[in-house]
C-alpha cells in the first residue's frame, strides 16, 4: 500500500508544542497518560501533525469529512468539549486514575515519541 | 500493523459485502492511539475464529468514501458485516471476551 501524507510525522516544533501541552494538561486536569506509552506517542504525534496540516490540533482518533471545517468550528480541537466537561478522552491520551488503562505518568519525552513513531 | 487484509474504497464491495461469511471491519487511522490496542485483539479474533469470519482493516484516512458512508466517527469503530448488510458495531477500544461474545451472535 502506497504512504501517503498522512502517516509522515509531524514537525518538531509542533510536536514539542503538542507534547509540552499534554503534559501540562494532564498535571492541570490530574488525569494520566495511557498504561501503554505508545498509545500516548501516537496521538501527540497525530495532534501535532494536525497543527502543522490545519492549524489545530484536531484528535487523531475521529473520522471527518471535512477536516478543515472541523478545525474551524473547534469542538474536536485538543482539549476537546468532552475532555474539558467530563473528561472523556476517547484517544486514552488524558485518562482518569479510575481508568483501568490509566498509568502513573504526566510526562513523555520528545525522542520517546519518536522512538515509536518512527516505527508506525 | 496486522495480519488482517486492508481493505480500500475500491476493494470493500468485494472483500466486505459479498463475502459469504460475517466480516469483521476495523476502521482505523495512523495516528490514533487505541487503535494500536484494539489491532492485536482483533489479530487473536481472526485466530479464534479461523474458517468461520473473515477480518479486514479500513484505513479511514485513505478510504474517506467507506468510512462516510458508514458514518464513522470515533475511531476505533469495529463493525460486523453479515450478508452484506451492517449488523453489529462496536465502538473504542474493547476487550477480546466482549469481541468474541459480540461476533458469536452472527455466526
Amino acid at each position: 500500500m502506497n504512504t501517503t501524507s498522512q502517516t509522515t510525522q509531524a514537525s518538531d516544533k509542533n510536536l514539542e508544542l503538542m507534547r509540552s501541552f499534554s503534559e501540562s494538561y494532564a498535571k492541570r486536569t490530574d488525569t494520566y497518560f495511557c498504561v501503554d506509552p505508545s498509545v500516548t506517542a501516537v496521538v501527540i504525534e497525530g495532534l501535532a501533525k494536525h497543527k502543522d496540516d490545519l492549524g489545530a490540533p484536531l484528535c487523531p482518533c475521529r473520522h471527518y469529512e471535512d477536516k478543515v471545517a472541523e478545525a474551524a468550528a473547534a469542538y474536536w480541537n485538543c482539549p476537546c468539549v468532552p475532555m474539558r466537561e467530563r473528561k472523556e478522552c476517547h484517544c486514552m491520551l488524558f485518562l482518569t486514575p479510575d481508568n483501568d488503562f490509566a498509568g502513573e505518568q504526566q510526562e513523555i519525552g520528545f525522542d520517546e515519541i519518536r522512538a515509536t513513531t518512527n516505527h508506525c | 500493523m496486522s495480519a488482517a487484509a486492508q481493505v480500500t474504497d475500491s476493494s470493500f464491495k468485494q472483500e466486505v459485502l459479498d463475502s459469504e461469511v460475517p466480516v469483521l471491519v476495523d476502521f482505523w487511522a495512523p495516528w490514533c492511539g487505541p487503535c494500536r490496542m484494539v489491532a492485536p485483539v482483533v489479530d487473536e479474533i481472526a485466530e479464534q475464529f479461523v474458517g468461520q469470519i473473515k477480518v479486514v482493516k479500513v484505513n479511514t484516512d485513505e478510504n474517506p468514501s467507506v468510512a462516510s458512508q458508514y458514518g464513522i466517527r470515533s475511531i476505533p469503530t469495529l463493525m460486523i458485516f453479515k450478508d452484506g448488510q451492517r449488523v453489529d458495531m462496536v465502538v473504542g477500544a474493547v476487550p477480546k471476551a466482549t469481541l468474541a461474545t459480540t461476533l458469536e451472535k452472527y455466526l
